[in-house]
């Protein structure tokens, strides 16, 4: 059963319980979940990354990003778990500006976020579970719920009863359904994916863009970076373009912005 | 910090690098048996000097042709001093036999001639006796016509006190060695567990791990390598101990005159203690530029 963040749960969410800078995700609905203002990060100091990116994501929304290899996808996700602080605008999350936040305040951000990764980042040693409970293990949640939470997480991305395999014994598609598992176990506000399919097949590619939709449609809030032109058609979301640092709404559609970055080209 | 996670997780460390922290608590416990077993030399060493010093004593060594009633007499003197505690007369054949107990020449102690030591009086002087009294009393003795030599220790008691200090120098030189030791050891250890656990470091770290909950693994492990090691060298330096006392109170024991004693409670745990926190020290500085993620 696919349960959304949304719903009632027995036992109060771990990192609301730990510690919330972020509030509820139903607190104050009517505020967007992101909202970018005008940012600029620069890696040098002539050219920015990221120039005036205006972006505002609703909640319970499925966004692509996309643009070419460099154009600054994986920066502006990166902004967002403040791997990296923003050289000018602002970043509010659930209303608050993430860009004030303290070094020692970042690990309570990250707690409210999933985050999936084109590499996986998953520790190969470790057993299925111990890579999905990590992340109910930093809040301090009792054994019990960590059980009960991370075995509904592997049911929800298909590796139920799997728990105690090694993954490095697994193959790419079940690492990355590993990663998927420890980003939703918290039931965050918003997943970051981060080129999840860079490192996966085709056929395996669109499996874990159902993956994502099942899970937006649960209600989590999902901003799925790729550049992978077959998935941005396989589904007919939202689609924002980072290109040259700047960002576009494509809001006619995959086919129009290809067709204009043709015609520029 | 969550410290049966923390435990978890540091169990999870030596599990998945077994041989890294088998060695490095193997060197540690080298380092820690250097340290303990200069304690223990200086401990036993102190205690010499402190009897010694503690109790005042003469030897006046007699002439050859010493005649009876002059030795008598000087016994007598030396017997009516305030001072005195008791005077015991040795004779050169009982000097003779004695050393050659003490020694265990075997068969060798009958080539040993008869006049080999001369007769002495052995004087016990009573406790506190001051030096300068020692002094007074020795060269008073000296003009007795069968005296050849009155022997104060004094020299001997100076050597040993150079001795002593030179001793506990070099203990507090070596703990200082032994504490870079152990931070050395415990920081590369840590470090190339750190290396080799960086993805785990960087997973924590993404999923919302404070540094707190990041470090506390590490520097359990760093604790409980040092601490390890410290109690496993005070272990072997007491079998080493108590196969050896027999042997060493039956020769140098019987020269010096004290029983043996094993490193007292205080100092055992300060070494385990301060092995501990010297352990979590060294993790806790090779961590530092590993938690920026």
């Amino acid at each position: 059963m696919i349960r959304g963040p949304q719903q009632p749960s027995d036992d109060p969410p771990p990192s609301r319980r730990s510690r919330s800078l972020f509030g509820s995700r139903t607190e104050g609905t009517p505020k967007p979940l992101l909202v970018l203002e005008d940012v600029y990060k620069y890696f040098r100091r002539d050219i920015p990354t990221l120039r005036a990116v205006n972006l505002t994501v609703e909640r319970g929304e499925f966004v692509f990003v996309t643009g070419p290899s460099g154009a600054g996808k994986s920066t502006l996700l990166q902004l967002i778990y403040r791997q990296h602080g923003i050289d000018g605008g602002r970043i509010l999350f659930s209303g608050r500006d993430i860009s004030r936040l303290t070094d020692r305040s970042i690990p309570f951000l990250r707690r409210n976020l999933g985050i999936v990764f084109q590499d996986f980042k998953v520790v190969p040693h470790w057993t299925v579970f111990e890579n999905v409970a990590v992340s109910l293990e930093i809040t301090g949640a009792p054994q019990r719920l960590i059980r009960a939470r991370v075995a509904e997480a592997l049911e929800r991305v298909g590796l139920a009863g799997r728990g105690n395999e090694r993954v490095e014994h697994l193959s790419g598609g079940e690492q990355q359904r590993v990663g998927i598992g420890r980003a939703i176990v918290t039931e965050p506000a918003l997943l970051l994916a981060d080129e999840p399919t860079g490192n996966l097949d085709p056929a395996l590619s669109i499996d874990i863009l159902t993956l994502f939709e099942e899970i937006n449609e649960a209600g989590t809030t999902v901003l799925f970076a790729t550049h992978d032109h077959s998935l941005l058609s396989a589904s007919p979301h939202r689609l924002i373009v980072i290109d040259d640092g700047r960002l576009i709404e494509a809001t006619h559609g995959l086919r129009a912005w290809s067709a204009r970055t043709q015609m520029s080209a | 910090m969550d410290l049966s996670s923390a435990l978890s997780r540091a169990r999870r460390g030596f599990r998945d690098d077994l041989r890294l922290h088998v060695v490095a608590v193997i060197s540690l416990v080298v380092a820690f048996l250097c340290l303990g077993a200069a304690l223990l030399s200086v401990e036993n060493l102190s205690r010499v000097a402190e009897r010694w010093s503690g109790a005042q004593h003469l030897t006046v060594y007699l002439k050859d042709n010493a005649a009876p009633g002059d030795v008598a007499q000087l016994r007598l003197v030396l017997e009516s001093l305030q001072e005195t505690a008791s005077v015991r007369l040795i004779s050169a054949e009982e000097a003779r036999r004695e050393f050659a107990a003490q020694v265990d020449l075997g068969t060798q102690a009958s080539a040993l001639p008869a006049d080999a030591f001369p007769a002495s009086l052995e004087v016990a002087l009573k406790d506190r006796t001051s030096d300068q009294r020692v002094a007074e009393v020795a060269e008073r003795v000296q003009r007795f016509g069968a005296v050849d030599e009155v022997e104060t220790y004094r020299d001997w008691l100076t050597q040993m006190g150079t001795l002593l200090r030179a001793g506990k120098s070099a203990v507090g030189l070596l703990a200082v060695l032994v504490m870079i030791c152990v931070l050395a050891i415990i920081g590369n250890t840590i470090r190339v567990a750190v290396t080799s656990r960086r993805r785990e470091i960087e997973v924590l770290k993404l999923c919302g791990a404070t540094d707190g909950f990041v470090r506390s693994p590490f520097l359990l492990e760093g604790v409980m390598q040092a601490s390890a090691a410290a109690m496993t060298a005070l272990v072997l330096l007491l079998i080493a101990y108590l196969a050896m006392r027999g042997q060493v109170e039956a020769t140098l024991g019987a020269v010096t005159g004290i029983r043996t004693v094993f490193l007292d409670p205080i100092t055992m745990a300060a070494m385990v203690v301060g092995g501990g926190m010297m352990g979590a020290l060294g993790s806790a500085l090779s961590l530092r530029r590993y938690l920026k993620v």
